[in-house]
């Protein structure tokens, strides 16, 4: 065996044995290698992609961006992707999609130049990690609860003091006034003081507003593709069992979002979840999510093709505790109208014209200034 | 009317409250009804008081440091040993519980009341106090 043929061998066996998914492309994104695992996760024979572009394991958006993605990585050396990781969608041969962990080597040799994608199947994971989350959901919502009480508690009492205070200015003020020669300078100056105690007591509510409405801190610019990408990556898993068909109509050039990125994401993971478990019936399984600017908000949509929803429970959507879901709480979306609210965001259901129902909320568009994270 | 200011004149009361508009209001309306009042915004500040021993105390129990029921056992120990007369007490809370009520039924408190103290209460207090 010449050298290189036993490198040859040597990297056969390594693509056969890994566990993840290796995918090679050249620097036009044609596939150069695909490994076993690789055609165990997206159901193509290497026969079927080598020569191909690597669109076509991506849904849209990320089919029709990833040219361009590249040529200005060539142009620029701009990284959105390459040694860094992240969690990305991926598209089997029959069209369902799936999440999956990708990491990036870039190889150059003297005339060539490749990229190495090393893809996990994030199905099995995701499961542990979507279940993690709702277990997440459910302690916070305790814990905000608990909070509630707390500070109740904890209000009841500094309200007292000026209340007492209040009290027995004026029982001692009516005292005076029922004597024959009443000390006015007295009242007046009671009065006064028992007046200053009411501002004291609307002092401590409006302390009580500012601690309800907190969490302007930590709002950062965000882009809006990630957090939907991130969002749906973890709300579709199972996808393809359920034979569901995604498209993400999420333009690149969007503004950032001035946004806390958590409960924002976690918002968004509520309705695709609700709009999966609404079609789970349903011949037709088309999710589509979709994001628009205008007038300082960006409008993220995202529409299913399920039975859509009856008058009555339309009109009270929102509100705590209304479900039409046999084993639901009814607390999924009015958590979600409190995370869009408190961005100073509206959220709001129409029904959908093809059939089916579409979930909207707003976001505001964050300051020119402040620089997007990645 | 309960507490007639009358039997209240000359009496000598001590307010113990850690909040200054309480202290203050509460001066304000027992000596309306006829009292001699001092105020403590602090246990700590009562203790230090060498004048004139109050015929009753109108005493907050939540104050920090040292809360209205500390500072009723330091007083009955001061009792017992002779270096303090005696003097009635209204236990004033926001929120009391049994538990909190037996320690001062054990501890001699004569009135536990809620606050704000309903008026007639306290001037029932001071005015059969002494």
């Amino acid at each position: 065996m010449t050298l290189d043929a036993e490198r040859e061998a040597h990297l056969r066996a390594v693509l056969a044995a890994a566990p993840d998914a290796v995918v090679v492309i050249d620097a036009e994104g044609s596939i150069e290698e695909f490994s076993p695992s690789a055609e165990r996760q997206f159901g193509f024979t290497a026969a079927e992609v080598l020569g191909r572009n690597i669109m076509v394991l991506m849904p849209e958006p990320y089919r029709s961006e990833h040219d361009r993605y590249m040529h200005r990585y060539l142009a620029t050396g701009e990284r959105r992707i390459i040694g860094i990781g992240r969690v990305v969608v991926g598209r089997r041969k029959d069209g369902s999609t799936f999440p999956l962990e990708l990491h990036v080597g870039e190889v150059r040799t003297r005339t060539r130049h490749f990229f190495i994608g090393f893809l996990r199947d994030l199905t099995e994971a995701q499961t542990t990690r979507a279940r993690l989350q709702e277990l997440q959901q459910e302690l916070l919502l305790a814990a905000r609860l608990r909070a509630t009480g707390q500070m109740a508690a904890a209000l009841a009492h500094e309200l007292n003091q000026p209340l007492a205070a209040v009290a027995n200015y004026l029982r001692g003020v009516q005292r005076l006034l029922e004597r024959e020669q009443a000390d006015m300078a007295r009242v007046r100056e009671a009065i006064g003081l028992a007046a200053q105690q009411t501002l004291r007591a609307g002092e401590i509510i409006r302390r009580l507003r500012g601690f309800v409405a907190r969490g302007e801190m930590d709002r950062r610019p965000e882009r809006v593709s990630m957090l939907i990408e991130e969002a749906s990556a973890l709300a579709l898993v199972g996808a393809r069992e359920r034979n569901l068909h995604v498209t993400l109509n999420v333009p690149s050039d969007l503004p950032p979002v001035l946004v806390e990125r958590v409960p924002v994401e976690q918002a968004l993971l509520n309705l695709m979840r609700n709009a999966v478990e609404a079609m789970t019936g349903t011949d037709r399984r088309d999710l589509t999510i979709s994001a628009t600017a205008a007038d300082g908000q960006v409008t993220i949509c995202i529409a299913d093709t399920g039975p859509g929803l009856a008058p009555q429970v339309a009109v009270q959507l929102f509100q705590p505790f209304v479900t039409t879901k046999s084993d639901g709480m009814g607390i999924g979306l009015s958590i979600c109208r409190t995370i869009v609210e408190a961005h100073g965001g509206r959220i709001w259901a129409e029904a959908n014209p093809g059939g089916g129902t579409v979930f909207c909320l707003t976001l505001p568009v964050a300051p020119a200034t402040d620089p997007a994270r990645d | 009317m309960q507490g007639d200011p009358q039997t209240c004149r000359s009496r000598r009361v001590a307010v113990i409250d850690d909040d200054a508009a309480v202290l203050h209001s509460l001066r304000f309306l027992l000596e309306v009804v006829g009292c001699e009042v001092a105020t403590f915004a602090s246990a700590a500040a009562f203790l230090a008081y060498d004048r004139a021993w109050p015929d009753c105390i109108v005493l907050d129990f939540h104050m920090p440091r040292m809360t209205g029921l500390d500072l009723i056992e330091r007083l009955r120990a001061d009792r017992r040993s002779g270096s303090r007369p005696d003097a009635r007490i209204m236990l004033v809370t926001g929120s009391s519980t049994p538990a909190l009520k037996a320690r001062a039924a054990a501890l001699g408190v004569t009135v536990v009341a809620e606050k704000p103290p309903a008026e007639a209460d306290l001037l029932a207090f001071v005015g059969v106090c002494g």
